[in-house]
């Protein structure tokens, strides 16, 4: 329904009315129903957030009380390949941004291609993930191995279905922007995206690394 | 603010209305018609809710007693013990999840919220048929779980662990309610996002943030406690699941499963959490739509418009911020219980503003008593009532006696069931003819009003007496103590003022199907109650499919009631938000909106 | 090492059932007190608000015209004033009462046990029955001549009580009526609870937790004794708990000792 503005740099007394690659800045401005549904996003993902910071607060709450911390049984969490994970989800959030820049400025080939990369490098990471909890199952570590194995599991299969979803729906999208339609869509995924992205850096951050 | 008012036409273009009967009544997108299937179900859910009420009213007066016409649902026809504690369970949630939320939210978030504020329909109306199906499946569930081999869900609508583990309460029955919840709580969440959303949005021009009748404040402020609190029940309800299904223990400690160290104050923190400002969701309509009906039938301005708008904003935000008041007796360190007690005795102070605010807007007016006004006041009675019982249990030092007596049970009824539901009660009969195009009959409202009023003050006063007394609650049989005998006649009375309350219910079950299929009955007009609201002024009874032929062009607030001036130019006691009175013309470019 | 159990269905002291029941302990008064003050003040503001309220409703019904008055500063002030009036006298004396109430006596833990005559009694809820264990003559929990009942307790008058909660399966709440305190208690934890009878007599010990299908029967007797008898009957009962220990009781051996505060 809207334009977005496009700014352009003007240099005194040069010829600007053939726009040069690269210099345009570039800033969107939604009116309308695109507003509307970003204000509707915005809350949905105010939701969620409030859902994992359920299940952070139970995590702390079950972590503080536990006299040891791993404890003395639970295998060790594997640091190398969750940390390809994160660079992977962080790489994708990067080729999401470039997507839908190339998506709302029209350039429908960039923007399939950007949500693919996107998409792909999501899969990768439930890969890398499904490779992280076979191992792990085969140490030992299992759902009912007490609070441990119950954080472990319950928080990186909760998020792991969330990417997932994430996954199908930038599969979409890029098909969408292929055909130059749902641009719209491909903003409002790319913020699933990247929340998606913060939770699993949080997560990273207090279950692996912690 | 003409341009506004093209650009809001442009925005929501007049669609043709659905022709084929699956996308006119079942898969609906318009809020109208969503709003009436909520309260189908929600009504329906009500009286199920109510039946089981009667079922422990019943074990009360006649302990050990067969039970009549439902006996035969039962072993042995009696109630036993673990068939009393599904009973009390099932009322207690079905009555907050699937009868109080879907007709006080669902029914009146959806039908009024775009027509007072001026919108064709909600943000997302795609959306907003979602969460009526979502909710569905959710009532499915809970239907689902009588089925189970050793029946529903038995641990309290509170669930506490590990009560509600496989340790405590194995079996199909709790497990489907459990998620029963966390669907519902989807259905919640997506329903608010669209409120949130539409208010923020999709306000009329010149419907300022201060112009907003109060049901809509209440609304909306609801809507963002559900969007922000249930997810964290959704969360506890995911972990209970996993500890249920999938051999998890973020409840159960090491006492109680072998591989343990879960907490199951963990449970309760994360319970209450939502489940404060639950309560508070529940209340919140309540209060905007009697501010409203109060100042509408006094035929006076709200008083102190701007008083109750803050007073609701901070109950808002303080609901969060109480809820240890729930958990005084777990042992929680001292600190953090005097800090949850000094929270829920502030949060007293914008509940009284509103309700005096209410006694001052009937002050000096000019009273009528129909039957949504009787409604009204008698809401205020009781949640007054309701309101002042608050104080003892938020002390904690009378919260150590009064923890889990009767009291509390006196005391959540007469804010939830008089508060809430009779609130609801006033928003039916007032927008009915709004819904349906018809008033319902007077005297039968009337004969409604005084059974329920007298009904609910006679039995949840009574049990206030039993709880100070120190009768407990969720016991199968409370007179084991032989002291609380002396108690059997006050619980036996007031079962059979139950027993009347809920005939008395009769009267709108009448009234309601009688009125909602009669084809006799004389169409109400557009603005029988004549006041001044948009959906009322602006729009049929009952509105087309697109709500408004012009989006109207607001230019005063909600309350315009008795003022000399427009009697004088008009002839009426009141102007419509969107009236232009003879004389003033066209209102100029004003600021715009807020 | 059990001592003889069983006086589980002992009637209290009987009363007619309204009203707050029969306050055999040190410190309810304050909370007896508070109820009552809570009482008075609620119904003034009831009945002043109510009185309001049923004046308009009978005064300024149709016929009576409406005044045009959105609120003005003498309302609004009338209003303001009124509720932070109730907002500091009864609000603000609630507080305060209560939090004098909690630091220096209900919650107050660490006083008690440093009192020379406090009796400690650890008690352990499980469904749908009260296990108390006392200490015994050697003064030690986890020894030989502790003294472990069911559903029956008993203290000395005039004497501090502290005691111990868990439970082993769900959660129950250990409730005094007749000394208006209860708590509960949380299996994988160990709560507190202190009290001090002033009278003797029976008196209820009930749950106040739902806990199952038999947790209106989870009751127990609490029996206040005179020093003297009490000292003869703890001496009796560690002399039967030592004789009658049993190494392989499994029921005995609580796996959780005192904690100390």
């Amino acid at each position: 329904m809207s334009e977005p503005m496009v700014e352009r740099r003007e240099p005194a007394g040069e010829d600007v009315s053939a726009p040069v690659y690269g210099l345009e800045r570039y800033r969107h401005r939604p009116r309308g129903e695109e507003r509307t549904a970003h204000v509707g996003m915005a809350i949905f993902l105010g939701s969620w957030a409030m859902l994992f910071i359920g299940l952070f607060f139970a995590y702390a709450l079950v972590r503080t009380r536990a006299p040891l911390w791993p404890p003395l049984d639970a295998p060790p969490l594997p640091r190398l390949i969750p940390g390809l994970n994160t660079l992977a989800i962080l790489a994708s959030s990067a080729a999401m941004v470039r997507a839908v820049r190339s998506v709302e400025l029209g350039r429908n080939r960039q923007g399939f291609q950007g949500l693919a990369a996107a998409a792909a490098l999501g899969a990768v990471f439930l890969g890398l993930q499904a490779l992280v909890w076979g191992s792990l199952w085969r140490a030992g570590l299992l759902p009912s191995s007490g609070t441990f194995g119950s954080v472990f599991y319950a928080f990186t299969v909760f998020h792991a279905l969330h990417v997932a979803v994430g996954v199908g729906g930038l599969t979409w999208a890029a098909f969408r922007a292929r055909r130059g339609a749902g641009r719209s869509a491909a903003r409002l995924w790319s913020w699933y995206w990247h929340f998606v992205g913060v939770l699993w850096v949080a997560l990273y951050a207090t279950v692996f690394l912690a | 603010m003409i341009n506004m008012q093209a650009e809001m036409e442009a925005a929501q273009p007049i669609h043709a209305p659905p022709t084929s009967f699956w996308r006119k009544y079942v898969f609906s997108i318009d809020h109208k018609v969503i709003a009436k299937q909520f309260l189908w179900a929600g009504l329906l859910f009500l009286f199920v809710g109510g039946v089981l009420a009667m079922l422990i009213r019943w074990q009360w007066a006649f302990p050990y007693r067969e039970v009549p016409l439902l006996g035969g649902l039962l072993e042995g026809g009696r109630i036993g013990p673990a068939t009393y504690q599904q009973i009390f369970t099932t009322h207690g949630l079905i009555m907050i999840f699937f009868a109080v939320t879907p007709v006080l939210i669902g029914t009146f978030g959806n039908l009024l919220i775009p027509l007072m504020i001026g919108a064709r329909d909600m943000a997302f109306p795609k959306l907003n048929m979602y969460s009526f199906w979502t909710f569905v499946l959710s009532q499915l569930l809970v239907l689902a779980s009588f089925l189970a081999p050793i029946g529903t869900a038995g641990a309290g609508w509170t669930s506490y662990a590990p009560l509600s583990t496989n340790v405590g309460t194995p079996g199909m029955g709790q497990t489907l309610v459990v998620a029963a919840i966390f669907v519902t709580g989807v259905a919640s969440t997506m329903g608010a996002v669209n409120y949130i959303t539409t208010v923020i949005r999709l306000r009329a021009p010149g419907m300022t943030w201060m112009r907003l009748p109060l049901t809509v404040w209440g609304l909306w402020l609801t809507a963002i406690l559900n969007a922000l609190f249930v997810p964290v029940l959704g969360s506890a309800a995911l972990l209970l699941l996993l500890d249920r299904s999938f051999g998890t223990h973020f409840f159960m400690p090491a006492a109680v499963a072998a591989r343990g160290g879960g907490d199951p104050i963990l449970w309760q923190h994360l319970f209450w959490i939502f489940g404060h400002p639950e309560v508070y969701i529940m209340i919140l309509p309540t209060f905007g739509i009697l501010g409203d009906v109060l100042s509408f039938f006094a035929r006076k301005p709200h008083h102190w418009y701007r008083g109750t708008v803050w007073a609701l904003i901070v109950i808002t935000v303080l609901s969060a911020m109480v809820y240890g008041h729930h958990m005084f007796v777990t042992g929680m360190s001292p600190l953090l219980g005097e800090g949850f007690m000094l929270f829920t005795l502030l949060i007293s102070i914008p509940s009284m503003i509103v309700v005096l605010n209410w006694i001052l807007t009937v002050w000096n007016g000019s009273i009528r008593f129909d039957t949504p006004m009787l409604f009204a006041l008698g809401t205020v009675f009781l949640f007054g009532i309701g309101g002042l019982t608050g104080l003892y249990l938020g002390d904690i030092s009378m919260d150590l006696y009064l923890h889990d007596t009767l009291f509390v049970v006196g005391h959540f009824h007469f804010t939830m069931a008089a508060g809430s539901l009779v609130g609801a009660f006033t928003g039916l009969y007032f927008w009915f003819p709004k819904m349906f195009g018809k008033r319902l009959d007077e005297r039968l409202g009337k004969a409604h009003f005084w059974f329920t009023f007298l009904g609910l003050l006679l039995v949840f006063g009574g049990q206030l007496l039993a709880g100070y007394a120190g009768q407990q609650r969720r016991l199968f049989d409370p007179f084991q103590n032989p002291v609380y005998q002396g108690l059997a006649g006050l619980n036996r009375w007031t079962s059979f003022f139950a027993f009347a309350l809920f005939a008395g219910q009769f009267f709108f079950i009448v009234n309601f199907f009688r009125t909602v299929f009669s084809k006799r009955i004389q169409p109400a007009g557009q603005n029988p109650w004549h006041v001044t609201t948009l959906e009322w002024t602006d729009s049929a009874s009952p509105p087309p499919f697109h709500n408004f032929d012009r989006i109207p062009l607001v230019v005063r607030g909600p309350h315009e009631f008795s003022n000399p001036e427009v009697q004088r130019l008009t002839g009426r006691d009141f102007a419509g938000q969107a009236e232009v009175l003879p004389g003033q013309g066209e209102p100029a470019v004003s600021a715009g909106r807020a | 090492m059990l001592a003889a159990a069983g006086r589980a269905a002992a009637a209290p002291i009987p009363e007619r059932g309204y009203g707050l029941p029969l306050d055999a302990s040190a410190d309810g008064h304050r909370i007896d007190s508070l109820i009552q003050f809570t009482t008075i003040a609620t119904t003034v503001i009831f009945v002043v608000a109510g009185a309001v309220l049923v004046y308009a409703l009978v005064r300024h019904r149709r016929g009576h015209p409406a005044a045009y008055q959105p609120g003005n500063k003498a309302s609004i002030g009338l209003l303001v004033g009124f509720v932070a009036v109730v907002a500091v006298a009864v609000d603000g004396y609630l507080f305060a009462h209560t939090l004098a109430d909690m630091e220096r006596v209900f919650w107050n833990f660490s006083a008690v046990e440093k009192q020379p005559d406090t009796v400690r009694i650890e008690v352990q809820a499980h469904q749908w029955a009260w296990a108390a264990r006392y200490p015994g003559a050697d003064g030690r929990f986890n020894t030989r001549d502790d003294v472990v009942t069911l559903n029956d307790i008993r203290v000395p008058v005039d004497a501090p009580v502290l005691v111990q909660l868990a439970s082993v399966d769900v959660i129950h709440s250990f409730n005094l009526p007749n000394f208006r305190v209860k708590r509960d208690a949380v299996p994988g934890e160990i709560t507190k609870l202190t009290f001090q009878a002033r009278r003797e007599g029976e008196f209820e010990i009930s749950c106040a937790q739902h806990c199952g299908p038999n947790h209106y029967k989870m009751r127990g007797v609490l029996t206040v004794l005179a020093p003297a008898q009490f000292r003869e009957w703890l001496a009796n009962a560690g002399e039967l708990a030592r004789v009658a220990y049993d190494p392989e009781d499994a029921e005995a051996h609580w796996g959780w000792g005192w904690r100390p505060e």
